[in-house]
């Protein structure tokens, strides 16, 4: 185990999230995982997954199985797409894996790294997650949060908005 | 006057033991504002009539009106959103929404000003530069959104455009469709959605065309007059869901 305290975040995209919060409303707010798997001829698996990255975002709990709307995922579904971003930006900050990419990259005089970098500190912190598929995560969520950028053609990973 | 108007439309190709008709004796008319649906079973021609409504593909019989004249070639106040997206690998994603404005002749500054827009309204910021292949799919179709939206068409048309998504981003893509089509700043206030799901048709729009399968022909207009956001669970629902799969269900 890692002792950075830095805990993974699953495989998956925010758009599922999204849904998964629509769906939500339309269903009173409560909804049992595996009854969402069955409706939606997903995998299990994948549910858990969807809900696992919705409470990381504090937009869900999961107590015993269901996922229930919290107040923050309400007012996300209540809000437009640019306040929506600026919500995932600020949990995403609160995130120990997030907040030290930004810590990270801070510390760099161009604030900005090479994808090579980036991946040797992701081993590091989370030896059990592929890295190239993390940081593909990182910045896809990081790009929708306008946390971070990244430039395939000049290799830079970097701070967006900052 | 209508924005659209379809009558005895037909379409057919030229086949060794004769012709294939894909699409016979269509008529109906949209109005400016409205949200229609086209369903029906695969091979009822309903992709075809979308590229017919546009002008890219020609008709064989009847005519198509918008805004009351002919149409006659493409008709650049339509925009289309494809299944597979249909975007270009080699160009970043703000490239790719630029490309339809070049092509309208705009110049450079006022195309990454309107992409600007667009990318904005769809959720796109943070993704200019970013490459198709780094998007998963609900992102890429945002593309496919904000690249049709950036033409500032008069009548945006969906053919399929969640059928390659999983169920969930779907389902916030449709709502997002939505919105889209309800805010009052947005360029186009009327949408022509292709989809052969029943319930999606029922759950978006304000009109269901219902084709027949080969060739396509009109079998119902209805309305849908359910309240938004609509429970797909209620029973006024899955009574029209009924109505429209036994519609399909009888000529198949």
């Amino acid at each position: 185990m890692p002792v950075t305290g830095i805990n993974p975040i699953p495989e998956g995209h925010l758009n599922w999230v999204f849904g998964l919060l629509e769906l939500l409303e339309d269903r009173g707010g409560r909804e049992d995982g595996y009854k969402i798997a069955r409706d939606l001829h997903m995998k299990f698996d994948d549910v858990l997954r969807v809900m696992k990255i919705a409470e990381i975002l504090g937009l869900v709990s999961t107590p015993a199985g269901d996922v229930v709307l919290e107040p923050l995922g309400k007012k996300f579904l209540e809000s437009d797409v640019n306040a929506r971003k600026l919500m995932i930006r600020e949990q995403l900050r609160q995130h120990g894996l997030f907040s030290y990419l930004i810590r990270l990259l801070k510390a760099q005089e161009d604030k900005s790294l090479s994808k090579e970098v980036v991946l040797e500190h992701l081993a590091m912190l989370l030896p059990n997650d592929p890295p190239d598929r993390l940081f593909n995560r990182i910045v896809a969520w990081g790009r929708f949060a306008e946390l971070f950028g990244y430039s395939k053609d000049s290799d830079r990973f970097y701070l967006d908005n900052e | 006057m209508p924005l659209l108007e379809l009558s005895h439309v037909s379409k057919h190709y030229p086949h060794s033991k004769g012709s294939l008709r894909v699409i016979e004796d269509i008529s109906f008319v949209v109005e400016e504002g409205e949200f229609i649906a086209i369903v029906g079973p695969s091979g009822c021609g309903k992709s075809t009539m979308l590229r017919i409504i546009n002008g890219i593909v020609p008709l064989s019989a009847g005519q198509v009106l918008y805004k009351g004249r002919q149409v006659d070639g493409i008709n650049l106040e339509c925009a289309l959103v494809f299944q597979s997206f249909a975007l270009m690998p080699w160009l970043t994603i703000e490239d790719n929404i630029e490309m339809p404005l070049e092509a309208l002749g705009l110049p450079p500054a006022e195309r990454r000003k309107r992409a600007g827009i667009y990318i904005d309204k769809v959720g796109l910021d943070g993704f200019e530069e970013a490459y198709p292949r780094e998007l998963s799919g609900g992102m890429k179709q945002r593309v496919g959104l904000a690249r049709a939206l950036a033409v500032e068409p008069k009548v945006l048309m969906m053919d399929e455009p969640f059928s390659a998504l999983d169920a969930l981003t779907a389902i916030s893509l449709r709502e997002e469709t939505l919105d889209i089509w309800q805010a009052p700043d947005s360029p186009v206030h009327t949408i022509l959605l292709v989809t052969h799901i029943i319930e999606e048709a029922i759950e978006l729009a304000d009109r269901v065309l219902v084709l027949s399968a080969g060739p396509g022909r009109l079998l119902a207009d209805l309305k849908v007059d359910l309240p938004r956001p609509r429970d797909r669970r209620s029973d006024a629902f899955n009574a029209l869901t009924d109505k429209v799969f036994s519609l399909i269900e009888e000529r198949a």
